[in-house]
């Protein structure tokens, strides 16, 4: 890309205002584009420095009139070798390689982010770009970074030379931004240092200046210069291409050598002749060396199988896939496979060589065959047990993140006091180990610690990363605790200054107003005029035990026709989270609270939900009502959507509620509303099943705290009464009155939820079971037909198969997910487990997010205010629906996790021998669900028999025979069937995580 | 979607202005004087256009002729090599071409005395040899200067600027990078008034943030027109000159 440079004329147009052009090429789609853009430069940006008097008086206002804040301290931090105060500023590699450590808040002060370097973060890795962006904005006064516009400002603003390139151009612009800020702080003794791993680039800045105006150091250098530096030195992350240690980590190479990657013109290429594929791979949960792509053009995923294969890929990474010949195909395989357990005695230090089958790189196919080949593959999904396999050939993106795991103790050398390179196992199963160099691996023995990955070069085995921080020791509730927060990517910090600072100033002490048409609460809130009161309503709330955010609350009213006038009255959320502040923003990010067995991790501040919003009895309250009139058949005459201010009578558990309701004594106004109230569920939720909707199980279960030493009592499965389906039925009905009418408002924009009806391919497997051993099936050709066939999978002799097939077929279902309604056509907004066209989340915006939304929606489409342009931005709503989503999955994940440990801990005192039930069948062990812990576990052929290899299994028949280890007779072992386990919670050796362990009786 | 950093938090744009700042606006007329009765040619950023009105004359068709008033012509000449990228057609006959030539007849029917000259027609030809967003503002602009170098009484200086609204900020007079990322309005000032003879709303805008971004498009418009006058009066001065010198 050289071109003849002919530099761009610079023209003044004003004081302090220059205009230059900015020519580029681009080339695209193989043409080549020249750009010319105008680039204006300016001599008001400021250094920002606390020390500098100069500057402060060349800043202009921003478009909301705010001067910008200096930032940089006048004392920043000394550091020995002559350097003195100091000012750091960074290079491009820096950041992208170490902004974990940039986090730290024990190093890295008073730093300068020059905009280039800002530009190519941003180029190179939007979520770094994203945490530096939130570095500069919220470090104030504790890191204290700034962004410095050095393209901008017509002093520190540099052309290409003529045959330059454009990164040396870049390198040139970061260090005339050094040599600039290195002459205007001279007069104030701040010392620049520039810290980039670039040699060349420190080599230039070196050779440039003589007189050392400024200081360049690499990352190790730098750090080793600070005065905390042995703790820090363990969190430089570990790259090969680091001069960490000049021997060049000899120990770590191998004659192990993964297939380099694809070039990316070879990936582009191959992706357009449809020879190549991109998808995200998913690893198998139960083998970590098999991993599955769904690809639009095949009907099922196709298989990536072993390590070469899988070339270096991560569960969830976006990879490029090329197919392998025929002869390479395969079922999916039959056998279990963890790799805690892979290779244990693997040497962090000398990979030994892998003999893996290598043909793949010996068979040249042309491009014409593979589309030939990949035709074959389409057909052979439809026909043959044999599935297509895959290689990967490239990684487009890395899901890589922060991973929570702990160290293998094997790998530990404890007479070893210095830096040694170890294997920390991933508490994720799907994951390899991650190899890390660390000083304090005896310490950090037995604890649950963070790592963060770096890379995963060709000639190593595992993958590299480096140690970040520990949680404490395994076993502890507040490491396990925290753990499953951090690896569900749950948000769990206490929340920020700025955040609080939002919340009503009056505190505790807020009240509704007495009286709506107070002159001196109406010009507070000018909205107030519009809300509705409805303080003489019978309003209850009825919720678990306990409850404190309470996010609904109900009430019935016989009108004088003879119908009756329903309301749902939702917490007034939005009264206080005022779209564009601080706590809608954290709000929006978390997207829904996330409930633990012992913990909660709120989305709003405590202030809010558990008080001001929480519809709590005998106080006035905002809320959001949902107003129906309905008739005796529960139809709905009339609906109506207002604003208003509630006094709950009273805050009723379900049993309360269900004892009132049941007490025939009781004839007060409030009972009668609340008899009324389960008279119209019931009628409800008739229509519904009548109409298709679902009645799926899952193997939920709660675990009982001790109450004073919260250690962990019994287990119980969660049980349902009436009043639970009351509650559930009406905000049901509001959720669907309330989709119709922000849709109907905002066609393009609603906040909807919709649930895909399963793909029959998702049901094969159990409907192939069900057929095969009790001549039974599942029909897929519409919910209704799904819940009445559902209804039929009974086995008299066992009252719990049919809940059994209920929780399998929940695992066969599509997830239902958040969308904006411009995503989908209406047909596809159905929702198919409620069997309704529309539906959306309305009734807890205490605990997510998209309810919060709906209710913005709903009243900017009543007209109380107007809506927020964030939810009338296609794009906006759609990164929002995103992020609600997987935050969603993440919180179940994270409750679920929760539930597992906990009924672990329970198990741990009391061995039990119970009843279980045989779900999946592999080529060397069986699947089975204990329903009273709501656990399941892997059993182990080596666990069941002595003899291994006589066992047969049998994949027609769903069936495992073998010689039983007790009785020595032959045992056959179908899927659905009843076993009894003996259950009992083991500490894995390897992975010290605890686990249900089940042994067939 | 683009990841530009459209409006940095430090209050800069793409191109390094400010949020209230206007881009290069240099002009000069009576360029093409053989050619034209009124010329003149535009730089407002990386805009370059060339204006020609030929009239008042005797209409070509019988039908364009009004006993009462002077008919306005606007034709619109987008070259294929204004954009970055070479365009194929001649967007000659494009409906948004036809538009854009619509709505500067009726911007310019209110300001021109057209009853003055009646039974004439007044032919308005615009070539615009490069694009970089905020066409329709520099055409206005480059419309007006022609028309008083052709000496047509108009009431008051027309003044265009296409102004965008990026989350809560308005940015005055956008380039083509910031007109793609977010919804815009063209304003068309009267004079040094707050009339407004043109505001055209292509995208969705909310009502509540349109007053911020008028009042600053207006303030934008008052200094274009400024700068048009200063360029105006220069070239008056010289052509005075000249005529008393000969």
């Amino acid at each position: 890309m050289s071109t003849s440079t002919v530099v761009p004329p610079r023209k003044r147009l004003s004081e302090g205002l220059t205009v230059t052009q900015k020519v580029f090429i681009r080339s695209r789609n193989g043409g080549a584009t020249k750009i010319v853009r105008e680039h204006y430069l300016r001599n008001d940006i400021p250094c920002l420095s606390k020390a500098c008097d100069s500057c402060q008086e060349i800043v202009v206002p921003d478009a909301s009139n705010q001067l910008p804040k200096f930032v940089l301290s006048e004392l920043p931090q000394p550091l020995p070798n002559g350097i003195g105060k100091h000012y750091v500023v960074l290079d491009t590699n820096i950041i992208l390689l170490a902004i974990d450590l940039l986090e730290n808040p024990d190093c890295f002060f008073d730093v300068i982010v020059p905009q280039i370097v800002l530009d190519e973060v941003r180029n190179r890795s939007y979520p770094v770009y994203t945490r530096l962006r939130t570095l500069c904005r919220d470090s104030d006064d504790k890191k204290r970074f700034i962004v410095f516009h050095n393209e901008f400002n017509e002093n520190t603003f540099i052309t290409r030379r003529e045959n330059e390139t454009i990164n040396d151009r870049n390198d040139r612009a970061i260090r005339k931004t050094c040599e600039w800020y290195a002459s205007h702080l001279t007069k104030h003794g701040i010392k620049i240092v520039l810290v980039s791993n670039d040699r060349l680039n420190r080599e230039a800045a070196q050779r440039k200046q003589e007189n050392q105006a400024y200081v360049t150091k690499s990352l190790f250098e730098y750090v080793s210069l600070l005065p905390n530096a042995e703790d820090i030195k363990d969190l430089i992350p570990n790259t090969d291409s680091t001069e960490l240690s000049d021997n060049k980590d000899e120990e770590g190479l191998s004659e192990f050598v993964f297939p380099e990657y694809y070039s990316t013109a070879r990936i582009m290429g191959g992706i357009k002749n449809g020879v190549l594929y991109q998808g995200t791979i998913q690893i198998s949960e139960y083998n970590f060396l098999e991993g599955s792509i769904s690809l639009p053009r095949f009907s099922k995923p196709v298989l990536v199988v072993g390590q070469k294969n899988l070339n270096r890929a991560f569960n969830g990474d976006q990879v490029v896939v090329e197919l392998l010949p025929e002869s390479e195909w395969k079922a999916p395989s039959s056998i279990a496979m963890d790799s805690e357990h892979f290779d244990v005695n693997d040497n962090p230090d000398v990979d030994e060589s892998e003999e893996l089958t290598d043909k793949t790189n010996s068979i040249i196919i042309s491009d014409k065959q593979r589309r030939l080949l990949a035709r074959d593959a389409i057909h052979a999904q439809k026909s043959k047990k044999v599935q297509p396999t895959a290689r990967v050939v490239a990684v487009t993106r890395r899901s890589w993140r922060q991973y929570v795991g702990q160290i293998a103790p094997s790998s530990v050398d404890l007479k070893n006091g210095g830096t040694q390179n170890v294997f920390v196992i991933l508490m994720n199963k799907c994951l390899p180990k991650i190899r890390i160099r660390t000083r304090r691996a005896v310490e950090l023995l037995d604890k649950r610690i963070v790592i963060s990955v770096d890379s995963w070069p060709t000639t190593h085995k595992y993958p590299l990363g480096h140690f970040v921080r520990d949680l404490g020791g395994i076993e502890t509730v507040e490491a396990e605790t925290e753990a499953l927060l951090l690896e569900h990517d749950v948000e769990y910090r206490p929340f920020s200054k700025k955040v609080l600072e939002c919340l009503p100033k009056e505190g505790h002490d807020w009240k509704a107003p007495a009286d709506l048409r107070d002159l001196e609460a109406n010009s507070k809130d000018p909205l107030l005029k519009n809300r509705k009161d409805l303080r003489d309503r019978l309003i209850c709330s009825i919720d678990p035990p306990g409850c404190v955010d309470i996010d609904d609350a109900l009430h019935a009213k016989k009108l004088p026709n003879g119908n009756w006038e329903v309301g749902v009255h939702i917490a007034d959320v939005t009264h206080f989270v005022k779209p564009g502040s601080a706590v809608d923003a954290e709000a929006a990010s978390r997207g829904t609270s996330v409930y633990l067995v012992d913990k909660r991790i709120d989305m709003l501040p405590m202030l809010l939900g558990t008080d001001l919003c929480s519809l709590k009895p005998y106080v006035d309250r905002y809320a959001f009502s949902v107003i129906w009139e309905l008739d005796d058949n529960a139809d709905i005459v009339n609906v109506d959507f207002t604003k208003s201010v509630i006094r709950s009578r009273e805050a009723f558990s379900y049993e309360q509620a269900q004892i009132r309701i049941d007490n025939l004594e009781q004839k007060d106004e409030l009972t009668l509303g609340m008899r009324a109230l389960l008279n119209f569920s019931i009628k409800l939720k008739n229509k519904r099943l009548a109409a298709g909707a679902l009645n799926l199980a899952s193997p939920e279960v709660k675990v009982h705290m001790d109450s004073e030493t919260s250690d962990p009592g019994e287990v119980e499965i969660k049980k349902l009464l009436a009043t639970n389906s009351l509650v559930e039925e009406f905000m049901l009905l509001a959720n669907i009155s309330v989709a119709r009418k922000i849709y109907d408002a905002f066609p393009q924009t609603a906040m909807l939820r919709r649930h895909a009806a399963p793909p029959a391919t998702n049901f094969e497997i159990l409907n192939e079971m069900l057929q095969r051993r009790k001549g039974m099936s599942i029909s897929l050709e519409s919910s209704k037909a799904l819940a009445d066939s559902l209804d039929r999978c009974e086995d008299p002799k066992d009252p719990y198969f049919n809940t059994l097939v209920r929780i399998m077929s929940t695992r066969c279902m599509m997830a239902a997910q958040y969308f904006y309604s411009g995503a989908y056509s209406y047909p596809d907004f159905k929702h198919y487990g409620l069997a309704v066209d529309i539906y959306t989340h309305f009734t807890s915006p205490i605990r997510r997010y998209c309810d919060v939304v709906a209710h913005r929606q709903l009243a900017g489409a009543i007209g109380y205010e107007p809506l927020s342009l964030v939810h009338r931005d296609k794009h906006k709503m759609d990164m929002i629906c995103r992020n609600i989503n997987k935050r969603h999955r993440n919180a179940q994940f994270a409750g679920r996790a929760s539930i597992e440990y906990y009924v672990g801990q329970v198990m741990r005192n009391n061995e039990s021998t119970e009843s279980g039930y045989v779900i999946k069948v592999f080529n060397n062990g069986i699947v089975v669900l204990v329903p009273k812990f709501g656990v399941e576990g892997l059993i182990r052929l080596e666990n069941l028999t002595n003899d291994v290899n006589g066992a047969e299994y049998d994949e027609v028949e769903f069936k495992l025979s073998f010689k039983d280890k007790n009785s020595g007779k032959i045992r056959d072992v179908y899927v659905f069937d009843n076993v009894e386990v003996q259950v009992k919670s083991v500490l894995d050796p390897i992975t010290s995580k605890r686990k249900a362990e089940l042994l067939l009786k | 979607m683009s990841r530009l950093e459209i409006y940095s938090p430090e209050g800069l744009r793409l191109d390094g202005r400010r949020w209230n700042e206007l881009r290069r606006f240099e002009s000069s007329i009576n360029t093409h004087p053989h050619a034209s009765d009124g010329s003149s040619y535009l730089e407002q950023g990386n805009n370059k256009i060339i204006t020609l009105v030929k009239g008042p004359k005797e209409p070509n068709t019988r039908s364009q002729l009004d006993p009462n008033k002077a008919t306005l012509r606007v034709t619109t000449n987008i070259t294929q090599f204004s954009k970055f990228e070479r365009s194929k057609s001649s967007h000659k006959n494009e409906r948004r071409v036809l538009e854009i030539q619509t709505s500067l007849v009726r911007t310019f029917e209110k300001a021109i005395m057209l009853h003055i000259y009646p039974r004439t027609m007044i032919d308005i030809e615009v070539h615009v040899l490069q694009q970089d967003g905020g066409i329709m503002g520099s055409l206005i602009n480059g419309i007006t200067l022609a028309l008083v170098d052709a000496g047509i009484a108009m009431w008051e200086y027309i003044s265009g600027v296409t102004v965008g609204l990026y989350d809560t900020t308005p940015l005055l007079d956008v380039n083509s990078l910031e007109e793609n990322a977010m919804s815009s309005v063209t304003l068309g000032v009267v004079g040094k008034s707050e009339k407004l003879s043109l505001l055209l709303v292509e995208d969705k805008i909310p009502l509540d943030r349109l007053e911020s971004v008028l009042a600053i498009g207006i303030a934008g418009a008052h200094r274009i027109r400024d700068l048009m006058d200063q360029e105006l009066r220069k070239h008056a001065k010289k052509r005075v000159k000249h005529a008393s010198s000969n």
